[in-house]
């Protein structure tokens, strides 16, 4: 009786683990396939007191993840897909908060970091 | 020559009020972060061989647009001569205007020409003696430029001082060389070293002034940054006793728009 029971308890913990972690991997996938990533090449970043301003008007085109890369010259962010911003938006954006924009990427994935690769 | 050296002494309280960016003592044609909406203050010992001047002026420039900037700058005073009472009070209150004429970037630098207009308002206290206010009108009309890279700023201002009620009319000349001790990041962590000068040529008395400058940076955040710095004079033109030993200077900005 004894050996039936921890059998129960232990398939059970099992498969209740098994549809947690399912669940969450679901989630996640359905959370990175509802956004556009943005990688936004911008001249003239030289110094990091003065980013600031990108990053507060990228923030209001609706992201909440901007990233800014000094020595890559790059601001990353992502958007959900509803909420995308056109190229020529980001373009006036970059150019308001004071900077040159150059090449503009929108992507499906998360863009790989500098840092990711090391 | 006592109106003169309230004017000397506007000229080193105001020559980096309107400075809202690196470098510490040198003006700069980036208009944006800490050199944007930011608010600026700092407390300048001015050390003379006839009096201690202590001058804390207040900056708050706003941005109308990423080329155009307006601002409004206002000082208290304090003059302290040596063995007498010292006399303090509210500055003269100075509108400024910054517009930007030329912008090349690339990656990781640029290169930035700017104009810049100061006007002043002669409300300074005058009943005192001397006087805290310098009681002219002045205009000052300056170019602005630099080339700022993730390794070194240069940074250069040329500009000439109108004035009035028999204040003699100035030549300004400022350079500056700011050097980062730490690698540039985002969020900044930023420890900048500033070397410079900073000249003044007082035309109807054929007068000159140049001080040496050096100073540290420390920015903290995006939205704060703290500078101190020391100015020696290696040129100076006026009688001994009103010769300036040197200029100290302990300030911060804080970003609030």
């Amino acid at each position: 009786m004894k050996i039936i029971l921890k059998t129960g308890i232990i398939t059970l913990l099992t498969f209740a683990t098994f549809i947690l972690s399912t669940t969450n991997v679901n989630a996640q996938t359905k959370s990175e396939t509802d956004k556009t990533y943005i990688k936004i090449e911008v001249d003239g970043l030289s110094c990091p007191f003065c980013a600031y301003g990108l990053e507060k008007k990228l923030k209001q085109a609706g992201s909440k993840d901007v990233l800014i890369q000094l020595e890559e010259g790059e601001a990353t962010m992502s958007v959900p897909k509803d909420q995308q911003p056109t190229e020529e938006k980001l373009r006036k954006i970059v150019k308001d908060a004071g900077f040159t924009p150059k090449e503009i990427t929108f992507s499906t994935t998360p863009f790989k970091m500098k840092k990711d690769e090391k | 020559m006592n109106r003169l050296i309230i004017l000397l002494i506007g000229v080193l309280a105001t020559t980096s009020v309107f400075a809202q960016g690196p470098p510490i003592f040198t003006e700069t044609p980036i208009l944006l972060g800490l050199d944007g909406g930011g608010m600026r203050t700092f407390g300048r010992f001015i050390v003379k061989e006839n009096a201690t001047v202590y001058v804390q002026p207040l900056a708050i420039p706003y941005n109308l647009g990423s080329k155009t900037q307006i601002g409004i700058a206002g000082r208290f005073i304090n003059i302290n001569l040596n063995n007498f009472e010292s006399v303090s009070g509210f500055g003269d209150l100075t509108f400024f205007l910054k517009q930007q004429l030329y912008q090349k970037d690339g990656k990781g630098k640029t290169f930035r020409i700017i104009a810049k207009l100061d006007q002043v308002f002669p409300i300074g206290k005058t009943s005192s003696m001397p006087s805290i206010g310098s009681d002219s009108w002045q205009s000052q009309l300056s170019l602005v430029t630099g080339y700022v890279t993730l390794k070194y700023g240069i940074y250069g201002q040329v500009g000439y001082n109108l004035t009035s009620n028999g204040l003699p009319d100035n030549l300004i000349y400022n350079a500056a060389f700011v050097y980062p001790l730490l690698p540039q990041k985002y969020p900044p962590n930023q420890l900048n070293l500033n070397i410079g000068i900073n000249g003044k040529f007082f035309t109807d008395v054929n007068s000159n002034t140049i001080l040496a400058s050096g100073g540290i940076q420390w920015i903290t955040s995006k939205t704060a940054l703290f500078e101190a710095g020391i100015q020696i004079p290696i040129v100076e033109e006026v009688p001994k006793a009103q010769k300036t030993n040197y200029v100290l200077t302990f300030g911060t900005r804080i970003l609030i728009f």
